[in-house]
């Protein structure tokens, strides 16, 4: 099951014929809310169409999603992806401690109940950080919590079990040869070899990984 | 102990209009002590001077809303017989990282006044206060007498603090730590002596290490008095089970996981164990159910009030047949992974909830997405509700779409309501069958809801639905509004209109200086005032701080790119003058 990412039309609620709620997925209006926050305010009764440049904006600390909308263009669905993984606002939703999904009837594994976004909390919880991991070819990613590694070597070992099929890889060719390249995004939008730097380093600047056959 | 005055009265010699105020200090006193409410105690207190001094010896607990309002000193003046001290600091959007660490609300300073003030007070109970270490050393060390610690939502503390607690507190009633971000040093901080037998609330839930679970075994045994018990996430199902058995008398439990525990020999043991517990009316915790488990708390629930599931994934069904049990349930909080489906179960089960508070499972969707959609709930399931709660009167309702309509019905069913708070998740979302904004929802809410004191507003909203609450909220004390507004007469109807107004609390809105400054008159009748994200600039708050002398207008600055736009600004009344324990992102004006 492909995740659908539907860039959603900006003025889609001023045009009151199209309907993009087909009742099946939710998908596209949880997204609309997002893009609906980089946006100018407008007045409800403008007839102008808004802007439709989507600025990737992407907040660390600090930033209160004042609508600035100087930043490069939205390219692909994928980097609408990263804008709702990567907290592009601060304290939104009002939640003191999520309260995350935890082992219910799908995935089972542990590290789904710890990842989250605990750093939210003002008062609580211990820090993580989370990033997506997208394999090559397969269809749903997942995601890791870095805080929960010390080394590479742990993040391979947790990569590994993630993605049996990267361990068959590993099996079939060399033993030592990892037949699988793991790259990530740093803080800057370049795709880096995972290991390259020390591990401190690599934790500050990662946004999310990508395995590649 | 405390010395009294003492007051010589000569009768004869005062006039007829005083003689009925003229009774001897301590028969006022006694009768005082019956006055229990700060609100009322501030009352009595305005009466004449006479009053004011009786209520001033005879009041043993002080509630300060704002610890910036007044200084500990001023505190321990006016007020010589302090047993019980509430404290409150950080402003509410702290909660969600909107205000910078190092902020301040530092507990020590006031416990340096309170140790030589009050040697013998009892209880502490803090919000969103930084706790050091070392303050709660010093705090255990300085008050033999001390009885109750409740730190919610506090944060600067780890594991080595509450060891302290433990060691030296003998008479230790209370230790209630709940969403405080401490830091697990893990290490056995339950170390009470074996003589110490007095504890009957303990609530550790979200501390992340374990604990010595035989040291707690063992306290729980000893402690018969024991009504509060919260564990954490490390207590397993066994061990849950031998703790029950030790405690019967419990009134409030939180679980750990109520999941797989190869120790667990049966259900049985774990059901008579639940069975013996006639006393419970809360119940919480319950991480990780699994619903081969859940029948095993059935006999627990015939007298719950409250049923916290807000850290439990359950599905509508598993909550439906757990719902059945509880017919006295006053009070329910779950997660949205119970749909509509759920919430009709609530309808169906729970005819005397008063309260309900759906939280979201997955805020910040960074969940992969799971088989079954997991939409959340919607607004069918909050009409749901109403149709099948008349008594509801609070409500905090997370979800992604609603309807004005949806929420008509709901203030219709349920005119009742003192705490509205209605968080559709995404950001200025219109009513999604009409395209409408969501004016008309809050509108319909101060319209039907007169007795409504606190108000969370979202969704797309224009001036129209602060027209709304200015005209009709009458009562209304507290009031959050995020993404909201088209302009400076939305908030400036609200100033003008919410008389009762306490506390305003504002963030992303296109409000300015002119709305600001049309406040002037009100916020000294506020406890605060809190913008952030919206169009103020520093010339604007600065006018506000000439003009207001006894308001702190307090600027958060975090970074030096623009000088003229004021990003956050908290204002407050205070007695106390600036604050003195400012970091330097915080400019006082």
């Amino acid at each position: 099951m492909e995740l659908e990412l539907g860039l959603a039309l900006p003025n889609n609620h001023l045009m009151k014929g199209f309907d993009l709620n087909d009742g099946s997925t939710t998908n596209s209006y949880r997204k609309r809310g997002f893009e609906e926050a980089f946006e100018k305010v407008i007045p409800f009764s403008s007839p102008l169409p808004r802007k439709t440049t989507l600025p990737l904006f992407v907040h660390k600390n600090g930033g209160d999603g004042d609508d600035e909308n100087d930043g490069p263009q939205l390219k692909n669905p994928d980097e609408l992806n990263s804008i709702s993984g990567s907290r592009a606002l601060v304290g939104w939703p009002p939640v003191k401690h999520p309260r995350r999904r935890s082992a219910g009837g799908g995935a089972g594994e542990r590290w789904s109940e710890d990842c989250g976004s605990n750093s939210y909390a003002g008062g609580g919880g211990r820090r993580a950080k989370c990033v997506k991991v997208k394999m090559e070819g397969v269809a749903i990613g997942r995601k890791v919590d870095l805080c929960l590694h010390d080394s590479y070597e742990e993040l391979f070992h947790t990569l590994n079990q993630m993605f049996p099929t990267m361990q068959h890889g590993v099996a079939y060719a060399h033993p030592h040869h990892r037949h699988f390249t793991v790259t990530y995004e740093d803080g800057e939008g370049d795709w880096l070899l995972v290991g390259d730097v020390p591990w401190e380093a690599f934790i500050q600047s990662v946004k999310r990984l990508k395995i590649l056959s | 102990m405390a010395i009294k005055k003492q007051k010589e009265l000569d009768i004869e010699e005062k006039s007829p209009e005083n003689r009925i105020l003229s009774f001897p200090d301590e028969v006022l006193e006694r009768v005082l002590v019956f006055v229990k409410t700060h609100k009322d105690r501030s009352a009595v207190s305005l009466v004449c001077r006479d009053w004011y001094n009786a209520e001033r010896w005879s009041r043993t607990h002080v509630f300060i809303g704002n610890c910036y309002s007044v200084s500990p000193e001023m505190v321990a003046r006016r007020f010589p017989n302090i047993r019980s001290v509430t404290l409150k600091g950080k402003p509410r959007f702290s909660d969600f990282n909107l205000v910078p660490p190092n902020w301040g609300s530092d507990i020590h300073p006031w416990l340096v006044v309170f140790a030589s003030a009050y040697p013998f007070l009892e209880e502490l109970r803090l919000k969103r206060m930084t706790v050091t270490d070392e303050s709660l050393d010093f705090l255990a060390r300085s008050f033999p007498e001390f009885k109750a610690l409740s730190l919610v939502s506090c944060d600067g503390f780890s594991t080595d603090g509450l060891a302290s607690i433990t060691t030296y507190c003998r008479n230790l009633t209370e230790l209630d730590i709940q969403e405080s971000g401490i830091e697990d040093l893990g290490g056995s901080w339950l170390n009470f002596p074996e003589s110490f037998t007095s504890l009957e609330a303990l609530n550790f839930a979200n501390l992340h290490s374990e604990v010595n679970f035989d040291a707690l075994e063992r306290l729980v045994a000893r402690c018969k008095s024991l009504k509060v018990l919260k564990v954490n996430k490390h207590v397993m199902l066994e061990q849950l089970r031998r703790l029950l058995v030790r405690a019967p008398q419990l009134t409030e439990l939180g679980t750990g996981p109520f999941s797989q525990d190869h120790k667990l020999r049966s259900h049985i043991d774990l059901e008579s164990a639940f069975s013996n517990c006639k006393n419970l009316n809360t119940l919480s915790g319950l991480w990780e159910v699994s619903s081969m488990y859940l029948p095993a708390l059935f006999p627990a629930c015939t007298n719950l009030t409250f049923l916290n599931l807000s850290y439990t994934a359950l599905q509508s069904a598993e909550l439906a047949k757990l719902l059945q049990k509880c017919p006295l349930l006053r009070r329910l909080w779950v997660l949205d992974t119970v749909e509509d489906k759920g919430l009709e179960a609530v309808a169906s089960s729970c005819h005397l909830l008063q309260e309900l508070r759906v939280f979201p499972a997955d805020p910040f969707e960074q969940e992969v997405i799971m088989e079954g959609g997991g939409n959340g709930v919607t607004e069918s399931g909050f009409v749901a509700v109403s149709e099948g709660c008349p008594n509801l009167h609070y409500v905090l309702y997370f979800c992604h779409q609603m309807t004005n309509a949806a929420v008509a019905t709901v203030v219709r069913n349920c005119p009742n309501f003192t705490h509205f708070r209605l968080c559709i998740m995404d950001m200025r979302r219109p009513d999604y069958l009409t395209n409408e904004p969501m004016d008309e929802a809050f509108g319909a809410v101060v319209k039907t809801c007169s007795k409504l004191r606190r108000l969370a507003v979202s969704g797309l909203l224009t001036d129209r639905a602060f027209e709304y609450i200015g005209t009709y909220a009458k009562n209304l004390e507290t009031l959050s509004v995020a993404f909201a507004g088209s302009s400076d007469r939305g908030m400036q109807c609200v100033l003008e209109g919410c008389p009762k107004l306490r506390k305003l609390e504002i963030r992303d809105c296109p409000f300015g200086n002119a709305a600001l400054l049309s406040g002037l008159e009100r916020y000294e009748s506020m406890r605060s005032l809190w913008m952030s994200a919206c169009n103020l600039t520093m010339n604007g708050c600065q006018l506000l701080a000439r003009k207001m002398p006894r308001l702190n207008v307090e600027v958060i600055k975090e970074d030096e790119s623009d000088d003229m736009h004021a990003e956050k600004v908290y204002v407050y009344r205070s007695v106390a003058g600036p604050r003195r324990d400012a970091p330097p992102f915080v400019l006082t004006l």
